[in-house]
């Protein structure tokens, strides 16, 4: 018969792979937004997964799962990005990202998946601070999720938000 | 063009990266469960035939029924061996994105296609053995082999029909997954051109994610140079 510790542990095994499998593309994709290499988002993914795992216990249902998934993966990728930069001496707010190649998308049409390829690299391209939001609505977040995931206020979401998109139209427009 | 549009213009380009496509996904799912399904089945098949020749050897005097199950475990340890390779790893996609869905189809496809020839190698086995056995306890009085193999009994009739018949099957079934795996490569093809290697390693990403399981992850986290 299970015992008490036993039986936590797997309901909370199960809790942690339903979390991955409703949320592993977003978290994959959150995960190569904040890097440059497909090495350093393996890197970054499995931290996502053990901070998940660790932060599992301390999860009473307050906001939902997605919300507290991309929560701990966004504060994951924050900390990738300031380790990174203090390797190179710099901020991350002026962090440029060089793209990788981006997985292929399920379109045979070429012209769609080259425009879907454009958007990625645009989006990478942005500040983190409009990345973050913009990333967070295009996953389908609503303003409410994603203050709650960035710890900041639903109007500065819609300002920031505003201001990625403007950002993003003006690269890819420009194609700068 | 609104800007409501414009943003869900966005979120599909966007979320495209990895969306499996849901036929995709059902016929992997349906696999899985078919390869299930096929574990159960060899497991009873492998109590029965094992067990029922084990237990007639043991009620029957003499070493003819020994030697029916010593080769009946052969082969259920050479069926079991094969099996087991042939599946391994090939039980979930490596990422939840379709390239991994697709490059798991493929695998499959020719694990199946792997699985008919050693089937038909280890049925004739099988059909020899049986064969060479029950000559061996035949009442003799049959003229050739020939004549043994074709008209002794209505079951030796009955064996060579099932024989055919199952032949037959496995030319049918492979010339399927022949021309399923053929339409598989190219959509791999249609999907990556010249990227396969590309996607593979960006698989592994994933390939970390959900190998990250309970056990390993109480310990440390596995971190590679980079």
């Amino acid at each position: 018969m299970l015992d008490r510790a036993s039986l936590d542990r797997a309901i909370q095994e199960r809790h942690f792979e339903r979390i991955l499998a409703a949320n592993g593309p977003a978290l994959s994709r959150l995960a190569a937004s904040y890097t440059n290499t497909l090495s350093d988002r393996d890197d970054l993914l499995q931290e996502i997964a053990v901070a998940i795992w660790q932060a599992l216990p301390r999860f009473r249902g307050e906001c939902s799962e997605r919300t507290f998934a991309f929560r701990i993966a966004h504060n994951r990728g924050i900390t990738h990005l300031t380790r990174a930069r203090a390797r190179a001496g710099g901020s991350i707010e002026d962090e440029e990202i060089e793209v990788h190649d981006p997985a292929p998308g399920p379109e045979s049409d070429l012209a769609q998946r080259q425009r879907a390829d454009r958007l990625r690299q645009a989006v990478h391209r942005l500040p983190v601070a409009y990345r973050q939001v913009i990333m967070l609505t295009l996953e389908g977040l609503g303003y409410g999720e994603i203050s709650e995931v960035l710890g900041i206020s639903e109007s500065n979401v819609g300002v920031r938000l505003n201001r990625a998109r403007q950002l993003l139209r003006d690269l890819l427009e420009n194609r700068k | 063009m609104t800007t409501d549009v414009e943003l869900d213009v966005w979120r599909e380009q966007w979320q495209a990266d990895t969306a499996v496509p849901l036929n995709l996904r059902r016929n992997v799912e349906r696999q899985s469960r078919l390869m299930k399904i096929g574990l159960v089945s060899d497991t009873i098949v492998t109590i029965v035939m094992g067990g029922g020749t084990t237990a007639l050897a043991l009620r029957s005097p003499g070493t003819d029924f020994v030697l029916v199950a010593i080769a009946t475990w052969l082969f259920l340890a050479a069926a079991w061996a094969f099996v087991l390779t042939a599946n391994r790893g090939l039980w979930t996609p490596s990422a939840i994105d379709t390239a991994a869905f697709v490059n798991l189809s493929v695998r499959r496809c020719r694990s199946v296609l792997a699985t008919l020839w050693f089937a038909a190698g280890l049925f004739l086995c099988e059909v020899g053995f049986g064969l060479g056995w029950a000559y061996n306890h035949a009442i003799k009085g049959h003229e050739t082999l020939l004549s043994w193999l074709l008209f002794s009994s209505l079951c030796i009739d009955v064996a060579w029909i099932f024989t055919v018949a199952f032949f037959g099957a496995i030319v049918w079934y492979q010339r399927k997954k022949r021309a399923e795996l053929a339409s598989l490569l190219e959509l791999r093809r249609e999907m990556a051109g010249p990227t396969t290697e590309a996607q593979e390693v960006q698989s592994s990403a994933w390939n970390g994610l959900f190998g990250l399981r309970a056990g390993r992850l109480r310990g440390s986290k596995k971190k590679r140079p980079i």
